[in-house]
């Protein structure tokens, strides 16, 4: 029963820190749920994706000690559980399994995400710039969660995933599901599937796009765009980072930080004597566009599900201030 | 689980000067183990540090000659390069690799070998031709063209009488101009003016060329105009990294890291790629 969801939460709260979709304004946020009244499941999308969790904005990587000793900074990571988590999203952490999981592991990734539980919600609350659908990453989450919620109204479909999950499950008040549980998430998800007002057709999408990088787009489009990086920012797979040291008279002390880049900004291909391999902003925006239609999935990563880097949360289509709409371009370089 | 992000501590043990701008650290691991288990291909790269300003990549100048410390060939033109030029021999900093790809020594074996090099980009072949030097009978014939703005910008000059003794080996120079009062005996012009005189042929050989993106795609061109294939010529890249382990995503070109899946790289596997001069 969703009546009980207090009494669930006040029971993962002992051994997790709960995160989860809570109201920012008039936007939301994955932020620290202490109660239940915190939590608003009716969420649409966040403001920053759920990445941030496990790959912040900025983070030190280490200080310096005199001898030039690196000191690793603390991990911090602590039991995490992300309640209420999109499909769109979930992929996105799956995706950066990839890409900070391959053969020289990002331990402070890593480490945070083996100590994380995953709370999905099957979403039937559609923006007006959701395309999961066509990037086969939702509205329903097929892998990757410890258990999936499903919304029916008074009450939740539970469905676990994995031996955490059926044992965090066993915490709450429930009874076996019925045919017509399923029966009725079968029906909003069709009905979800109806909703989305924004597509990108995939087929062959790849080999389009590779056979379209001198495409007149790039440069239209270039004239309009702010090169602000907002839509890399707001991305739950955009990984691209940036280390740099710092240095504090005050603290008297050495960092080396990690933290996000984007390659929209004109520095992020330049390198010593001011060569810079994407100077041209029509370059970097069509970096952006390739990575996440193109080269950023199979191409880069194996097979991810076959699914491209984007994951069509729309998010890259709600902060553009000059509306650059990503299933726009996909549409124009197919040639309508 | 250990962190790749962590550099090991290592001492410059030599300087030389190559150019006015531009020096050979010999480096060595202080830690006996990292020392001794130190494995690199000609072609890969390092990742040095210093704590306050920053990591930035750098190729190796020497090959497996060296077991107890490497080279490497650093031009004064940033903010790491800037300080490293004003350590010597004693200063301490931050190492962690190899990373990369290196050339394709096994795919060479029993081949002639051409290389094309121009300025600094001739430090990442460098280990290549000790590596010939070492394992001569393993290859065919050894043509290295190599090309600088001016006689001062010329790398290891002192190792080229030593370099031309390898059996069966030519080496010829040129510059891009040479300044009023100094002597030059040898071509002056871009690099690809040395094909002309070329004695390598395509039949049974291999191409690696390292120097500026542009040197590389005339290089290259040239080359095909001469029937070389593109499947036997090899390029390094240069690009802005700052992990060199594929994730900080700032080397990409298209679908590859040129971290991991170069920096050296077949050219008939970059073609149709963005952002290449080549």
């Amino acid at each position: 029963m969703k009546a009980d969801l207090d009494y669930f939460l006040e029971e993962l709260r002992r051994d997790f820190r709960v995160v989860g979709p809570k109201k920012k304004r008039s936007e939301h946020v994955f932020g620290d749920i202490h109660i239940v009244e915190d939590l608003d499941l009716e969420y649409v999308t966040t403001i920053l994706p759920p990445k941030k969790l496990f790959f912040p904005p900025t983070e030190n990587l280490f200080s310096f000690n005199s001898a030039g000793e690196a000191i690793p900074a603390d991990i911090k990571a602590q039991r995490l559980l992300i309640f209420g988590i999109h499909s769109c999203d979930l992929n996105g952490l799956l995706l950066l399994d990839r890409v900070f999981e391959n053969d020289y592991p990002y331990p402070r990734y890593v480490e945070r995400r083996r100590n994380s539980v995953i709370v999905a919600m099957t979403c039937a609350n559609l923006g007006d710039t959701c395309f999961c659908d066509s990037m086969g990453t939702g509205p329903e989450p097929k892998t990757g969660y410890d258990i999936l919620l499903t919304d029916l109204g008074e009450r939740f479909l539970v469905e676990v995933g994995t031996a955490e999950g059926s044992r965090l499950a066993g915490m709450m008040r429930s009874s076996e599901a019925e045919e017509s549980d399923l029966q009725l998430k079968k029906k909003l998800l069709f009905e979800a599937k109806t909703k989305f007002k924004k597509r990108i057709n995939t087929d062959g999408l790849a080999e389009i796009f590779e056979k379209n990088l001198d495409h007149p787009l790039w440069k239209r489009l270039a004239d309009t765009d702010l090169a602000c990086a907002q839509c890399v920012m707001s991305c739950p797979t955009c990984f691209c980072l940036d280390i740099r040291d710092q240095w504090s008279s005050v603290l008297g002390e050495t960092v080396r930080c990690v933290e996000w880049d984007a390659c929209f900004l004109l520095e992020f291909a330049e390198v010593a004597l001011g060569g810079n391999f994407r100077k041209d902003r029509s370059a970097r925006l069509r970096q952006f566009m390739g990575h996440n239609l193109s080269w950023g999935g199979i191409a880069q990563y194996g097979p991810v599900n076959g699914q491209h880097k984007c994951v069509g949360c729309g998010r890259c289509i709600r902060v553009c201030p000059v509306s650059i709409d990503i299933t726009e371009v996909a549409r124009e370089i197919r040639g309508g | 689980m250990k962190d790749p992000y962590l550099s090991s501590i290592a001492e410059i043990v030599d300087v030389k000067r190559q150019s006015y701008d531009t020096k050979t650290y010999t480096i060595c691991f202080l830690n006996d183990e990292r020392r001794r288990e130190f494995r690199a291909t000609p072609g890969q790269f390092m990742m040095i540090s210093v704590p306050g300003l920053g990591e930035a990549p750098f190729s190796l100048s020497s090959g497996p000659e060296k077991s107890d410390s490497f080279d490497t060939t650093i031009r004064a033109v940033g903010n790491v390069t800037g300080i490293l030029d004003r350590y010597d021999v004693g200063a301490r900093i931050g190492v962690r690799g190899p990373y990369g790809k290196g050339w394709p020594l096994e795919e060479a074996k029993g081949r002639d070998i051409l290389i094309v090099a121009g300025g600094i980009g001739l430090a990442p072949l460098r280990p290549v031709l000790t590596t010939i030097q070492r394992n001569r009978n393993l290859f065919g014939n050894l043509e290295v063209l190599y090309g600088a703005r001016t006689p001062a910008d010329e790398m290891f000059v002192d190792e080229y009488e030593e370099w031309q003794r390898i059996e069966d080996t030519t080496l010829s120079l040129t510059v891009d101009s040479v300044p009023k009062g100094v002597t030059w005996p040898h071509r002056i012009g871009v690099v690809t003016t040395l094909f002309d005189d070329m004695r390598i042929s395509p039949e049974d050989s291999i191409v690696m060329t390292c120097g500026p993106e542009i040197m590389m795609r005339f290089a290259a061109r040239g080359l095909l105009a001469r029937n070389f294939r593109r499947n036997q010529i090899y390029v390094s890249l240069e690009r802005r990294m700052k992990c060199g382990m594929g994730h900080c995503g700032h080397c990409q070109i298209g679908p590859k890291f040129v971290c991991r899946d170069g920096p050296v790289f077949n050219y008939s596997d970059l073609e149709g790629l963005p952002d290449l001069a080549l």
